[in-house]
């Protein structure tokens, strides 16, 4: 990892020619709606962003996952269906600004998308996509990322990160894309991050770490013996099985296929993000439904995240962005949640009614 | 193309097996696919109706014979409405195969038990025509098939054509209450069936499908005939979208039915939280 300085005015440039050149660039900007609240936009300029101000509402995850995307096109005609090219929807994209959590989201989504069977879609985005993320100095009482192996400083994910310092960024090149994006831009080799950087990230993820102390590696183990555990069902009062907490997170992945057909020959098939919490979504056509109640919906969530996962793709699927626990109405909060099962990690299991 | 993109399938025979359930054989649209698409019993596809959606069902019909699959479904949902009231000639879409298969190979040599209900004999009626088309590669074939009453019973010409045959053994029966005047097979549920026609159990295989009480109740009757958990295989039905272990619907604990499944053995599905 090398380390370059970029100014304020350089930057400016960069993302002037990207977009001049019809590369999309997306940043953290305030929200069109509330302007107290950060999403993640394309913008026209540098000064269209606001940089480490504050965790974007959403994740980033919908500019390689859609929220809706067309994945099959057809026409009925009389001697029957014809199926349409899809035209590749990957396009080059620049996300500038996102935090190391959502980043590092998009890494551990790539195991399962990869699993066996390649998804295009995600990775024609993900291919087509170079991501600078910023050093995160945004930190409050509801993050953890230092809990599951990440932190404000972590670079998973990222192409380049940029870190403030006087006058603009030092530039922490990671790939060769992120190498090439910078390379004309960038001066002065920096031989490492300066003190006061150095203090900032100490700083940032002693607040983080302060939050949860780091899950140990048995955790995964000790949420399926407590699969049964009354607990859940205890917690799980509080859930509106709204699906919320799927809709911001950067590793929820969930999705359902659905058709649209209008009343001409034409018609898409689309993926949607789906989300485990609705009662449908196991829903058989016979009306049986293996997660029939809240709680075990509610489970599931967790258990995906912290023991099916960690057991099947050697990781867990959480970065610690702690959006889930923002946006909850019911007042639901994942760390708290894992931290009671933390206790129950040294118990002897606890079977009971569920 | 993208994973999601089906190939057209056009329907060229339709069968009413009951009142709501009907098999559909179908022909790839493409010769270059029909030519090469292979499956093994217990695989699974996703089939669509365009403009209404996909549906998730097994292929019904044998590994061992090309150029067509079958399906089999019951009328329940969007999907399967839909399906049914398309004709021969109509295009429809499938996506597959998908999942794992039935272990014929370690079955080779050995007794195999079939038992179904209800449409539940689908799966296994892939398995049973794949094993009768390499019938001198197993041992004794026993079929125990059983519905609610005799209007339920699915595959009746085939019933038929194996109850005839010398090298399989067939039992058919219905519950009690759903017999008519002219039925001639055995009135009893399926565990009961099972328990009397049931004699061989060393180098035997059991293959179950069908309703979840069925299962749950035939399944200490094969206990006590002797059969060990490792050697009782059964599909899993949960809700599948994109059958390829990306959508996370079909999630039992840490199983993926769409990749780790359909088929398991009994063994594994008492390791499996009670989620299905």
């Amino acid at each position: 990892m090398t380390h370059r300085f970029i100014s304020h005015e350089k930057l400016s440039k960069l993302v002037a020619d990207l977009v001049a050149a019809n590369t999309r660039v997306i940043a953290p900007v305030h929200a069109h709606d509330d302007a107290e609240q950060i999403d993640y936009l394309p913008i026209q300029k540098l000064e269209d962003a606001s940089l480490g101000v504050q965790l974007p509402r959403r994740s980033a995850k919908e500019f390689f996952l859609p929220t809706t995307e067309v994945i099959l096109q057809y026409r009925c005609e009389k001697e029957g269906v014809k199926i349409e090219e899809v035209p590749s929807a990957a396009k080059p994209q620049v996300i500038l600004g996102p935090s190391p959590c959502d980043v590092a989201g998009l890494e551990i989504v790539d195991k399962v998308m990869s699993w066996d069977y390649r998804d295009e879609l995600w990775f024609g985005r993900r291919e087509a996509t170079t991501i600078v993320s910023l050093l995160c100095s945004m930190a409050d009482a509801t993050c953890f990322c230092t809990a599951v192996g990440l932190g404000p400083d972590s670079v998973r994910g990222s192409d380049a990160m940029l870190v403030p310092t006087a006058g603009g960024y030092v530039v922490r090149l990671i790939t060769p894309k992120g190498e090439a994006l910078f390379k004309n831009y960038v001066s002065d080799q920096v031989d490492a991050l300066d003190a006061r950087v150095d203090k900032a990230v100490a700083e940032a993820r002693k607040r983080v770490e302060a939050n949860m102390p780091a899950i140990p590696a048995d955790f995964a183990a000790s949420l399926e013996r407590n699969f049964d555990h009354p607990l859940w069902k205890t917690m799980a009062l509080r859930c509106h099985g709204c699906g919320a907490c799927a809709s911001v997170c950067p590793t929820c992945h969930c999705f359902d296929i659905v058709d649209e057909h209008d009343d001409s020959e034409r018609g898409v098939r689309r993926r949607n993000w789906d989300s485990c919490q609705t009662a449908r979504f196991t829903l058989h056509a016979s009306g049986h439904n293996p997660r029939a109640s809240q709680n075990e919906r509610f489970r599931q969530r967790v258990e995906h995240k912290f023991s099916i996962y960690p057991s099947r793709f050697g990781e867990i699927l959480c970065t610690g962005c702690g959006r889930c626990s923002r946006v909850c109405p019911g007042g639901m909060n994942l760390a708290e949640v894992v931290g009671e099962f933390r206790k129950l990690a040294t118990a002897a299991p606890e079977g009971g009614a569920r | 193309m993208n994973l999601y993109q089906p190939h057209l399938m056009r329907i060229c025979e339709i069968t009413d097996e009951t009142v709501d359930t009907r098999t559909m054989k179908l022909e790839f649209q493409d010769p270059a696919v029909a030519e090469s698409f292979k499956f093994s019993a217990g695989q699974f596809g996703e089939y669509s109706v365009f403009g209404e959606g996909e549906s998730t069902f097994c292929i019904a019909s044998p590994a061992t014979r090309k150029g067509y699959i079958e399906c089999s479904f019951k009328a329940t949902g969007k999907v399967t409405q839909a399906l049914r009231r398309l004709d021969v000639g109509d295009t429809i879409g499938f996506r597959g195969p998908y999942g794992n298969h039935f272990p014929l190979d370690v079955m080779k040599g050995k007794n195999i038990v079939f038992i179904a209900g209800g449409i539940g004999l689908a799966p296994v009626r892939s398995v049973i025509w794949t094993v009768l088309d390499q019938r001198d590669q197993f041992n004794d074939v026993i079929i125990v098939y059983g519905a609610r009453s005799v209007g339920d019973l699915v595959y009746k010409r085939e019933l038929e054509e194996w109850s005839k045959r010398s090298d399989v053994k067939l039992v058919t029966t219905v519950d009690p209450g759903g017999e008519t005047p002219e039925w001639k097979g055995m009135v009893a549920r399926v565990p009961t069936a099972v328990e009397q026609a049931v004699t061989v159990v060393e180098n035997t295989f059991a293959v179950i499908c069908g309703p979840p009480i069925m299962i749950k109740f035939t399944l200490p009757v094969l206990a006590k005939l002797g059969f060990p958990e490792e050697r009782i295989y059964t599909t899993l039905e949960n809700r599948m979208k994109c059958g390829l272990g990306k959508c996370g619907r079909c999630n039992i604990g840490r199983t993926y039915v769409c990749k780790d499944g359909p088929v398991f053995t009994a063994a594994q599905i008492r390791q499996m939280p009670q989620e299905f």
